[in-house]
């Protein structure tokens, strides 16, 4: 029930969020429209990695080949990838027959898949965009990583434009926060045992920081800035709960008979707070949308107290 | 006298030793807050108070559930082994697991409504399907144990290799069943150990009232037919009450490795004979060795940033204490089997079925080379560019293929148990864990860091392999299971790192899944080189291959310096895996599918089915590449698994067929 009627909160036009990502959309549009006159000289960049995908993309640019595009639609969800670019396959193994006939100028992989890159020089050169690497400050690096892009993509200007906008939604987001807001504890369903907590070197904390929020979550996590944990471990934490979607398939039925989530502070008094999805482990864009859900949601929130 | 009554006491000696471990824990854990609140968290929950609830809510019903599930694996494990008369067999032996992890994953991702109707009847169905497959495949010869086993071992392999085609493209929506597939013992109310409870003491009840007649498999089969005994309908009740005891307790917690393997085996040694006290025995042992297991890790597991699931945890303790019990376990001395080799008869003429699948491997060789997919749509072509992406998979592929096979026919041989592959005995596991800390710990390994991580890995469980089973003579039953524990820890380290949701684990799945994908023009050409070579000194060996089934006594009074001839053989298969797992990954199961497929074949002498399984993993290997780029262009399926299916059809449909 809170899930539904916060949806229909954060989705109903008229709403302030709503304008303002009618206004990024517009922002997006008017980017890739001012590079079209340079199509034709722009490079062909092919991307296994979605992370990459979506930043290609929020600075205009259409990628000639994305691995899974229908995993990426599902899960990273916006900015919504053209028509035009060819699904690879796997991200692990793209089907490299294919991408050679494709013939990019680029080819763009995180570290993750290094290995692959001996093979895939064999095509076009390689480059290798970090991002989240342990120890290093997120926010920063997704700076650097929307600046690579921008460089590799002949789009260094749409690259700038995109790292001040995205600043500047932020900043105004942040205006826009309640008063007090209690500590927040952001996770993410597994199964109705388990779930992602996510802290220390995870996109949705370095969003949280930039809005001045405060994570309740100080235990350690991985690289990807997130803990596996049981639902026990939440319990005795006072925060308020944030759930960022999906819930996995019959786990809100679990949750409505499991004793411990029941009593948990925030579903007794039902201050919960659900997000629609975002990619975790995302760039700008993915970050932008985190920040505007979670704040339409906290904004929603302290209307009905 | 005093043997006598020690050996009747040694079950309990060694149950009290996990026993006041488990004692000690519990109290400690308690103290923490107080004897007297955490005892009274048991009945009453205090809402306002954070440890009271988690006392009451999850702490309680976990320890509850960690006996239970203990003590039911454990009873399933006795009940298999009891009537497989196999101390290897284990709960999952029949396909349990997989078969339950594979009917989550498609209600998953094709029926979400199913698990609505709840998670433990899907899992339940799934594993009812699979036991009733290897009943179905394995009715016709009596449900006799070897070919049960087998039967068992292909369906897992089948279910297994399907799991991981839907893992591989699904990776973030199953995210969730990778943690039930490591098995978790966390518990948020009291729901799963009252659904549990009565399901297991039915269990009990029943294995109590077979146990007269289960007590006559210790008999051969003919004595035990001279007793009047049905034994089809009597293994039938077994292994059905062994699968049903499973399948509850994985529908629940999922999957929960070795206690059901070792705690039966533990019994076994410590003097516990007849098959009640092996029952009774068994079933307090699982039960303390999971809650101890269980206890600890909660207790030191708390601060890691990751989950550590416990039933991979169970596993990853498990496989050193096997290890250093192996060389300890007094095993009895081996028996040669008779089944396994008599699955087919003979081959009228080996010679002409070689040179068909000869034949049958060129033009397999040929279409691969010449047909293929673009964003267009299929085409045909000679281009030098595209089959310079082609030519150096087919040769990995077939390269592989060959040793993998000849790696099989030899370790069968040498350990005269179906059971045994290269994948088995623990060196493609070895590596694999290798691969997989390369890939975790450095920041962005080159494929050449992996290779040599791989290697070292291989030679790393080859030296325990050879370390342990030196004194003994290298007998074949302590060999396998010495790969029995290596692949376990390999396994448990898997279920770890995937459960854990890295975004690496894609890269682990891909690797594991077995495929050519990383080849290039000079490791083509190096595979397919070792192969020849390795498939040529293979030969010589080939009458050593047809006397060592006929077990150790009989080889040695036929000349042969068996200690001697199995060390070489070892040798030989340990570089041959090796050497394979290098460009296929650990799980493509050619080695154990492609010398049974030559049986079935009828090639029967050593000689023709180390032939006839070369030219079969060949063929298997390039079709299934092949295949497995067409199925779902653009995306590609790791030949290992298309081989795993291909193969694994063609071996149920033999199994059935006769």
């Amino acid at each position: 029930m809170i899930v539904s009627c916060l949806c229909t909160a954060v989705t109903a036009a008229g709403s302030p969020a709503w304008w303002h990502r009618r206004a990024l959309l517009v922002l997006l549009l008017a980017l890739g429209l001012a590079g079209s006159p340079r199509a034709l000289a722009q490079p062909a960049i092919a991307t296994l990695d979605w992370t990459l995908a979506e930043t290609l993309v929020a600075l205009g640019v259409t990628p000639v080949g994305v691995a899974q595009v229908e995993a990426y639609h599902a899960w990273v969800g916006a900015p919504h990838l053209p028509e035009a670019s060819v699904d690879l396959g796997l991200r692990s193994q793209p089907n490299l027959e294919l991408l050679a006939n494709l013939a990019p100028d680029h080819i763009l992989i995180s570290p993750m898949f290094a290995n692959l890159a001996p093979r895939l020089s064999h095509i076009a050169p390689v480059a290798t965009v970090p991002l989240y690497t342990p120890g290093r400050e997120t926010w920063p690096q997704l700076h650097e990583l929307t600046h690579q892009v921008g460089r590799l993509a002949e789009r260094e200007a749409a690259a700038e434009r995109l790292i001040a906008e995205t600043e500047a939604r932020l900043a105004a987001l942040r205006q826009r926060l309640p008063e007090r807001v209690p500590p927040l504890l952001v996770v993410q369903f597994m199964d109705e045992r388990h779930v992602r907590v996510f802290g220390e070197g995870g996109l949705y904390q370095a969003v949280m920081a930039r809005l001045g929020l405060e994570n309740a979550w100080h235990g350690e996590t991985n690289a990807w800035g997130f803990s596996l944990v049981g639902l026990e471990q939440l319990a005795g934490l006072t925060a308020r709960l944030v759930v960022v979607e999906p819930y996995p398939v019959g786990v809100e039925t679990a949750l409505a008979g499991s004793g411990l989530w029941q009593q948990q502070p925030s579903v007794r008094d039902d201050s919960l707070i659900t997000l629609p999805p975002v990619w975790s482990f995302g760039a700008l864009p993915s970050a932008i949308r985190f920040a505007e859900h979670l704040v339409a949601a906290l904004e929603e929130a302290s209307h009905d107290d | 006298m005093t043997t006598e009554a020690s050996r009747r006491h040694a079950p309990a000696l060694v149950c009290l030793l996990p026993g006041l471990a488990l004692l000690a824990l519990v109290l400690g854990s308690l103290a923490e807050q107080g004897l007297l609140d955490g005892l009274r968290a048991l009945t009453t929950v205090t809402p306002a108070n954070a440890e009271s609830l988690v006392r009451h809510y999850s702490w309680w019903p976990r320890l509850a559930m960690a006996l239970l599930a203990g003590g039911g694996l454990a009873l399933a494990g006795v009940l298999m082994q009891q009537v497989l008369r196999n101390p290897l067999a284990a709960p999952t032996t029949l396909g349990v697991a997989s078969g339950a992890n594979l009917a989550l994953m498609a209600a998953t991702l094709l029926a979400p409504g199913l698990l609505l109707a709840g998670r433990e009847w899907v899992a339940l169905a799934g594993g009812a399907g699979a036991m009733a497959l290897v009943f179905a495949l394995t009715w016709r010869r009596a449900l006799s144990p070897a070919v049960v086993v087998l039967a068992g071992l292909v369906v897992n392999l089948y279910a297994g290799a399907l799991g991981m085609v839907l893992l591989l493209f699904h990776q973030e929506t199953l995210k969730g069943l990778l943690i039930w597939g490591a098995g978790s013992l966390s518990q948020h109310g009291w729901h799963d150990a009252a659904f549990l409870a009565p399901r297991l003491l039915l269990g009990g009840l029943a294995a109590w009232l077979l146990l007269r007649p289960l007590a006559v498999l210790e008999l051969d089969d003919a004595s035990a037919r001279s007793l009047g005994v049905s034994l089809k309908h009597l293994r039938l009740a077994g292994l059905g009450l062994a699968v049903f005891l499973t399948a509850c307790v994985v529908s629940v917690v999922g999957v929960i490795g070795f206690i059901g393997l070792a705690a039966p085996n533990i019994v076994r040694l410590a003097g516990a004979r007849r098959l009640g006290p092996r029952l009774l025995w068994s079933t307090l042992l699982g039960a303390l060795l999971l809650a101890t297991t269980d206890l600890l890790l909660q207790r030191f597991a708390g601060t890691l940033p990751t989950l550590i699931p416990t039933g991979a945890a169970t596993a990853a303790l498990g496989a050193p204490l096997l290890l250093w019990l192996i060389p300890r376990l007094r095993l009895e001395a081996g028996s040669p089997p008779g089944a396994a080799t008599a699955l087919a008869p003979r081959h009228p003429a080996p010679g002409r079925l070689a040179a068909g699948l000869g034949l049958g491997l060129m033009a397999a060789i040929l279409l691969a080379l010449l047909l293929g997919q673009a964003a267009g749509g299929w085409y045909t072509t000679v281009e030098e560019a595209v089959l310079a992406w082609r030519w150096p998979r087919l040769l990995a592929a077939a390269g592989s293929g060959v040793m993998l096979a000849i790696a099989g026919t030899l370790i069968q041989r040498l350990t005269a148990n179906p059971m045994a592959s290269p994948e088995v005995l623990g060196i493609s596991g070895g590596s694999a864990i290798a691969l997989m800390a390369a890939i975790f710990l450095l920041p962005a390994p080159g494929n050449l860091t992996l290779v040599a991580a791989g290697t070292l890995g291989a030679l790393a469980s080859l030296t325990v392999l050879v370390l342990i089973n030196r004194r003994s003579g290298f007998v074949p039953e302590r060999l396998l299971l010495s790969g029995v524990a290596i692949t376990a820890l390999f396994d448990a380290v898997r279920a770890i790192v995937l459960a854990g949701g890295d975004p690496r684990g894609q890269q682990v799945i891909a690797w594991l899944s077995g495929s050519t994908y990383y080849v290039d023009p000079v490791s083509a050409t190096l595979v397919a080189g070792l192969a020849v070579a390795l498939a040529l000194a293979a030969r010589p060996f080939a009458r050593w291959l047809d006397i060592l089934p006929l077990g150790a006594t009989t080889a040695a009074a036929l000349g042969v310096r068996v200690e001697r001839a199995r060390l070489a053989l070892l040798l030989l298969v340990a570089l041959l895996t090796a050497c394979a797992t290098m460009v296929v990954g650990p799980l493509s199961f050619v080695g154990l599918l492609a010398p049974h497929m030559a049986r079935l074949a009828g090639f029967s002498r050593a000689r023709a089915q180390l032939l006839g399984a070369a030219l079969i993993g060949a063929l298997l290997m390039v079709l299934a590449d092949w295949l497995g780029r067409q199925l779902l262009f653009p995306a590609e399926i790791p030949a290992g698994l298309v081989a795993s299916l291909l193969g694994g059809a063609y071996f149920m449909w033999g199994l059935g067929r006769r």
